[in-house]
C-alpha cells in the first residue's frame, strides 16, 4: 500500500475501489455500536431491511425506535405507516419515544403484503413496517423495488428460520434478546458481517 | 382640525365643484340605460335556501339573476320583454313564479339594478323605463332605503339631507370629501352614471351520464374500458371548470335486477380520469355482479373547487420534498381495496386506563408541520405494544408463568382509575422478562383473586 507506485496508479480517474462504490444515503440508528457495524454508517436510506426475530417483542421496535423518532420530527417528514401490526402499536408509548403521532398511520386489512407494495411505492412515507409470516422471494423482491421506487426505509419483520432461505433485500439481521443486552447479527448487507451487543436504554 | 390636508380623500377624477350629482354629464353612450332590471324585495324570508331556490326559479326569465342577500334579488328583463309580452305581462309572470314558492314580492323595474332593487325596497311598485325618470321617481324615497352603516344616514339627517332628492343634489366634490369616494361611486351606479358589474347567480352543478352498451357485458376487464370513455367525458367536463369530485358513484345497470352500485370516496377533489380509472379496477375486483351489465352511469353530485398544487421540483423524500398529494392516493388506493377502515391514526387522550389513553383518528394530514411537538415525559415506562384484551397468565408460587417463571423488573406502578363508570381499574404494572429474553409488561389486580395478566410487549 505505501508503494509510490501503487498510490500513483490509485489516483487515475479509471480506477475505482470496491470501498467506495456502495455510498448510499444512510439514517443513524441512535446506537452508536451499530452504527459503525452497519454499512454506511446507518440504516439505509431507501430500500427494505429485513429483521429476523426468534419470537415476537425481542427488542425489534426499541431497535429502530430512535430512527423513527428522528424521521417523524424532520422538516418535511412523510408518514411512518406501520402494515397489519400483530397487536396495538401503544401510542403513548410512541410519544414517549419522541415519535410525533401526527406522522403515524396503521394500515390494517386483508392483504398485508399487497397494502406494503402500495405504502412503499407511494412516496408518502419515510418508512414502513410491516410484519410478514412467510412471503416469497419473488414477493420481497417487488417490496424492494417498491421501496426503493417510493424513497422509502422499508422494514419486514420475519421469523428467524427464515434466515437460512435468500431473500433480495438490501440489509438483513437477526435480533435476539440475551438478558439486559440486545443482540444484532448482521447475517446480509453491502460489504457488513458479524454481530454487536447492545445494552437497551 | 389638525388634520393635515393631504390626507383627505380625494376624488379621482375630480368633477366639476358645482355639479349637482344627478346633473353632472353623463358619459355619451351609457350601456346601462339600454337594461331594464327587475329588482323584488323579499320582507321575511328566510335563510339563503329559499332566496337561492327562487334565484333558480327566476333563470327562466332570464340568464343574468344575482343575489342581494339576505332578502333582495335583482334580474336583467330587457331581453325578455318580447317573450312575456311586455312589462305588464313579464310584471305578472314574476308574481306568479313567486307566488309558486310561497314567497310575496315587491317588485320595481328600474334601469339600474340598484334603483330597482332599492324602489323594491321602499315599496314603491313601479316601472322605470326612462333613464330620465329615474331621479324624480326616486327623490322622495327616505335614506334609509339605501341601507348604508348607521354613522352615515344620521350625519346627513344633520346637514338637512333626509330624501334621495336632497342627497342627489349635493355637490360631488365635497359629498366625496365628507362622506366617501365608496359612496359616491354607488350613488353614480345608483343613477346610471356608472355602469353596475353584478356576479350573476350560477346554479348548482352535478353531473350525470349514461352509456348505453352495444351488448350485454360481464367481464370486468371490457367493463373497465367501457368505463374509460365515460371517465374521459366527465374529466374534460370537470376541468374546463376547474372542478373537481370527492364522491364519485358509477351504476351498473342490468335486464332484471337493480343496479349494482360502486362509490368511490376521495380523499381530495380529483379530476383525472386515469387516476379514477384505476380506483375503479380495485372497486370493480371486489364487486360481484348479479348479471350481465346493458348500461353504465356516472354520477357525481357535489362538484368542488379545485385548487392546483404547485409541485415541487424535488421527488417525495428527495432533499426534504414532502409527500402531501401521494398520501392522498395512497389513501384512496388502500380504502378503494380494502375498505374505509383499511387506514387510520393515532392520537393520545387523557386517561390513566391503559386501553383509554389512545385512539383512532382519521389519517395525519399530510401537510407539513411547522412546529415539532415536545417530546413525551420520560422516566414512565410504556410497551410499545398493546393487547387489545389483558391475557390471563398461569401462577405458580406467587409468581406469573410464561414458558418459565417471569422475572420482575423494577419497582411497580400502580393505576387505579375509572371507579366513576363501569370499568374500574385498579393494579400494579411491572415490567418483565421471560424466559427467552422478552421485555413483557405484566399486572397483578388489587382485588381478589390478584390475577396476573399478560398486557404488553415493549418490542
Amino acid at each position: 500500500m505505501d508503494d509510490p507506485r501503487i498510490a500513483r496508479l490509485l489516483e487515475h480517474p479509471a480506477l475505482w475501489r470496491g470501498r467506495s462504490a456502495a455510498r448510499l444515503p444512510t439514517l443513524p440508528s441512535g446506537f452508536a455500536a451499530l452504527d459503525a457495524a452497519l454499512p454506511g454508517g446507518g440504516w439505509p436510506r431507501h430500500g427494505l431491511i429485513e429483521i429476523l426475530i426468534p419470537r415476537f417483542g425481542s427488542g425489534e421496535l426499541t431497535l429502530l425506535l430512535p430512527t423513527l423518532a428522528a424521521l417523524s420530527r424532520g422538516a418535511q417528514a412523510r408518514w411512518c405507516v406501520w402494515v397489519s401490526p400483530p397487536y396495538l402499536p401503544f401510542a403513548p408509548a410512541l410519544v414517549a419515544g419522541g415519535v410525533v403521532l401526527g406522522r403515524v398511520a396503521v394500515v390494517g386489512g386483508e392483504k398485508p403484503l399487497w397494502a406494503f407494495e402500495q405504502v412503499l411505492g407511494s412516496g408518502a412515507c419515510d418508512a414502513a413496517l410491516a410484519w410478514a409470516r412467510s412471503p416469497k422471494a419473488r414477493d420481497v423482491r417487488r417490496l424492494q423495488l417498491a421501496a426503493e421506487r417510493g424513497r422509502t426505509l422499508g422494514v419486514l419483520f420475519r421469523p428467524q428460520r427464515a434466515a437460512r432461505a435468500a431473500s433480495p433485500a438490501a440489509l438483513r439481521l437477526v435480533v435476539s434478546a440475551t438478558g439486559a443486552t440486545l443482540r444484532v447479527q448482521l447475517i446480509k448487507g453491502r460489504g457488513a458481517r458479524g454481530a454487536v451487543e447492545l445494552a437497551l436504554p | 382640525m389638525s388634520v393635515p390636508k393631504q390626507s383627505l380623500p380625494l376624488p379621482q377624477p375630480t368633477p366639476p365643484v358645482q355639479a349637482p350629482l344627478a346633473l353632472a354629464p353623463a358619459p355619451a353612450a351609457p350601456a346601462a340605460a339600454r337594461e331594464l332590471w327587475a329588482g323584488l324585495h323579499l320582507p321575511g324570508i328566510e335563510g339563503s335556501g329559499s332566496l337561492e331556490e327562487l334565484a333558480r326559479a327566476l333563470l327562466h326569465f332570464s340568464p343574468r339573476v344575482s343575489l342581494e342577500p339576505p332578502d333582495g334579488l335583482v334580474l336583467e328583463v330587457r331581453g325578455s320583454l318580447p317573450l312575456f309580452a311586455g312589462l305588464s305581462g313579464m310584471r305578472a309572470a314574476l308574481v306568479a313564479a313567486c307566488t309558486q314558492l310561497r314567497l310575496r314580492p315587491r317588485l320595481a323595474i328600474a334601469p339600474t339594478p340598484l334603483a330597482a332593487l332599492i324602489a323594491a325596497r321602499a315599496g314603491l311598485e313601479v316601472a322605470i323605463t326612462e333613464a330620465a325618470q329615474l331621479t324624480g321617481t326616486l327623490a322622495p324615497l327616505s335614506l334609509s332605503v339605501l341601507r348604508w352603516p348607521p354613522p352615515l344616514p344620521e350625519r346627513l339627517r344633520r346637514i338637512g339631507v333626509r330624501t334621495l332628492g336632497a342627497l342627489l343634489r349635493l355637490p360631488r366634490a365635497g359629498f366625496a370629501r365628507r362622506f366617501g369616494v365608496a359612496e359616491l361611486a354607488t350613488l353614480d351606479r345608483l343613477v346610471g352614471r356608472a355602469p353596475e358589474l353584478r356576479t350573476a347567480y350560477v346554479p348548482h352543478l352535478r353531473y350525470r351520464r349514461r352509456h348505453e352498451l352495444s351488448c350485454e357485458v360481464d367481464s370486468h376487464a371490457w367493463l373497465l374500458n367501457e368505463l374509460g370513455g365515460l371517465l374521459a367525458g366527465l374529466e374534460h367536463f370537470l376541468t374546463g371548470r376547474q372542478l373537481g369530485v370527492m364522491t364519485l358513484e358509477c351504476r351498473l345497470h342490468h335486464r332484471n335486477c337493480p343496479p349494482s352500485r360502486c362509490v368511490l370516496n376521495l380523499a381530495s377533489p380529483s379530476a383525472q380520469a386515469a387516476h379514477l380509472a384505476a380506483l375503479f379496477a380495485e372497486q370493480f375486483a371486489r364487486l360481484a355482479l348479479p348479471g350481465p351489465v346493458r348500461a353504465l352511469e356516472l354520477r357525481a353530485r357535489a362538484l368542488l373547487p379545485r385548487v392546483a398544487r404547485a409541485r415541487t421540483l424535488w421527488q417525495p423524500g428527495e432533499h426534504g420534498g414532502d409527500g402531501a398529494g401521494e398520501a392522498h392516493l395512497l389513501i384512496e388506493r388502500l380504502r378503494a381495496r380494502l375498505g374505509a377502515e383499511a387506514i387510520h391514526g393515532l392520537t393520545l387522550r387523557d386517561a390513566h386506563r391503559p386501553e383509554g389513553s389512545w385512539t383512532a383518528t382519521e389519517p395525519p394530514p399530510p401537510a407539513p408541520r411547522t412546529v415539532p411537538a415536545p417530546a413525551g415525559a420520560p422516566g414512565v415506562q410504556r410497551p410499545l405494544w398493546l393487547l387489545p384484551v389483558p391475557q390471563p397468565l398461569p401462577v405458580q408460587g406467587g409468581l406469573p408463568q410464561r414458558g418459565g417463571g417471569l422475572q420482575l423488573l423494577g419497582e411497580p406502578e400502580r393505576i387505579e382509575s375509572g371507579w366513576w363508570d363501569q370499568r374500574p381499574v385498579a393494579r400494579d404494572y411491572y415490567a418483565a422478562r421471560d424466559v427467552h429474553g422478552v421485555r413483557l409488561w405484566v399486572f397483578r389486580e388489587r382485588h381478589p383473586p390478584h390475577g396476573w395478566f399478560l398486557h404488553g410487549f415493549f418490542g
